[in-house]
């Protein structure tokens, strides 16, 4: 990089960092618009794995719900990536969620505060969809009001 | 005469400043800025509820049809069990407690299945309190109870002659959620408690004091247990 813009070692200061700066930009997350994604807020109402308490055995709960997951990722297309699922860490924490696809994206779990991979590859459409049947499991001793949990996808391109 | 190296430095102007942005935007640089820029990025949500509250109590016989995993529910029961003792005549009102047993069959806990009671000496007495948090709460079981029993002929033995202990196979010496008593001459009485998310049971044995001394016949009375949660 040729750098006209200062005399000698101040440009060279200058261009390191911009070189430095170019080398991380290659790994890049970013977050996914699933605004396509049906429902977007969906309700799920959760019920006691194990009705009977048994002590600190099983104080689970869990509920199972469909979603038609669209991503677009027309900004990637033509190039390869890796796409994220992530439940970023929130109340009432400590949950986890699981779930199966019908083959577009991969089926996984992961709990609160991670990412677990869904997709990996060429980007060759504009649209990523698939159905998933996500289940979500929380202790219900934790549950003192009903929560909003927030999702989304994001990419790392390659 | 010359600038002293301010002047040797050109800085661009405005439009050069563009240029330049415009040359290392397209080599991909500064990322953050293009990850902001890309904008309609959304996140799809879940709203869950608390769960629900569930409260089961059984006394005597109870039906199940498992163990109330994964959604099985208890099933009403409407038997109503007896406890009874025949005294025979020449020790009517002495003083020496008769032993009383049950027609119920429920033995074995709906908990795990465990052959908890002994039939037909003990009755079981068990419930549970579901319920989302993680408190200490308890909820209890009261017993309404008529002032005594009676005959057909209108004779009376108080309720109050007739007391429990209270145990369960495997508890060994543990204290007992339902501890022993002894029913009041009428009224209401609290007889034990279940604390929040957990399953409690016990075993009676009843007994009838026979400390008064009341005319022969047929003397009935019915108990009634009760559970509430908040």
């Amino acid at each position: 990089m040729r750098c006209l813009l200062a005399p000698q070692p101040l440009a060279r200061a200058f261009c390191i960092i911009l070189v430095a700066a170019a080398a991380t930009a290659a790994a890049r997350t970013t977050i996914i618009d699933d605004s396509g994604t049906l429902p977007h807020d969906a309700a799920l109402a959760l019920h006691w794995q194990q009705l009977a308490p048994r002590g600190s055995v099983n104080n689970q709960v869990v509920g199972t719900l469909a979603l038609r997951v669209k991503l677009n990722v027309t900004p990637w297309l033509r190039r390869t990536g890796r796409i994220y699922l992530v439940l970023p860490a929130q109340q009432p924490g400590a949950l986890t969620a699981s779930w199966t696809t019908q083959g577009r994206l991969m089926p996984g779990h992961l709990a609160t505060g991670e990412r677990t991979l869904v997709y990996a590859g060429a980007i060759t459409s504009a649209f990523i969809e698939d159905t998933v049947q996500l289940t979500l499991s929380v202790d219900g001793r934790r549950l003192i009001q009903g929560y909003q949990i927030n999702f989304h996808f994001e990419m790392d391109e390659e | 005469m010359p600038s002293r190296g301010r002047d040797n430095f050109r800085r661009p102007g405005r439009a050069s400043l563009v240029g330049l942005a415009a040359t290392l935007c397209r080599r991909g640089l500064p990322p953050a800025l293009l990850a902001l820029a890309s904008g309609t990025a959304l996140a799809f949500t879940v709203t869950i509820n608390q769960g629900t509250r569930a409260i089961y109590l059984q006394i005597g016989n109870g039906t199940s049809s498992g163990l109330f995993d994964n959604g099985v529910l208890p099933t009403n029961n409407t038997t109503i069990n007896k406890v009874s003792v025949a005294v025979p005549g020449n020790a009517v009102g002495n003083g020496t407690a008769q032993a009383m047993t049950t027609d119920s069959t429920a033995s074995n806990s709906f908990w795990d299945g465990f052959a908890f009671c002994n039939l037909p000496t003990q009755l079981y007495i068990g419930g549970f309190y579901r319920t989302p948090g993680n408190g200490n709460g308890t909820i209890s079981v009261t017993a309404s109870v008529p002032v005594a029993l009676a005959d057909t002929a209108g004779d009376t033995i108080p309720f109050s002659q007739i007391s429990w202990t209270s145990s369960g196979n495997a508890d060994g010496n543990a204290a007992q959620p339902f501890p022993a008593g002894t029913f009041p001459a009428g009224g209401s009485r609290t007889i034990g408690q279940i604390g929040q998310n957990q399953w409690a049971e016990s075993c009676w044995t009843f007994s009838y004091l026979n400390t008064v001394i009341a005319p022969g016949g047929s003397y009935t009375g019915r108990v009634t247990y009760t559970l509430v949660a908040p």
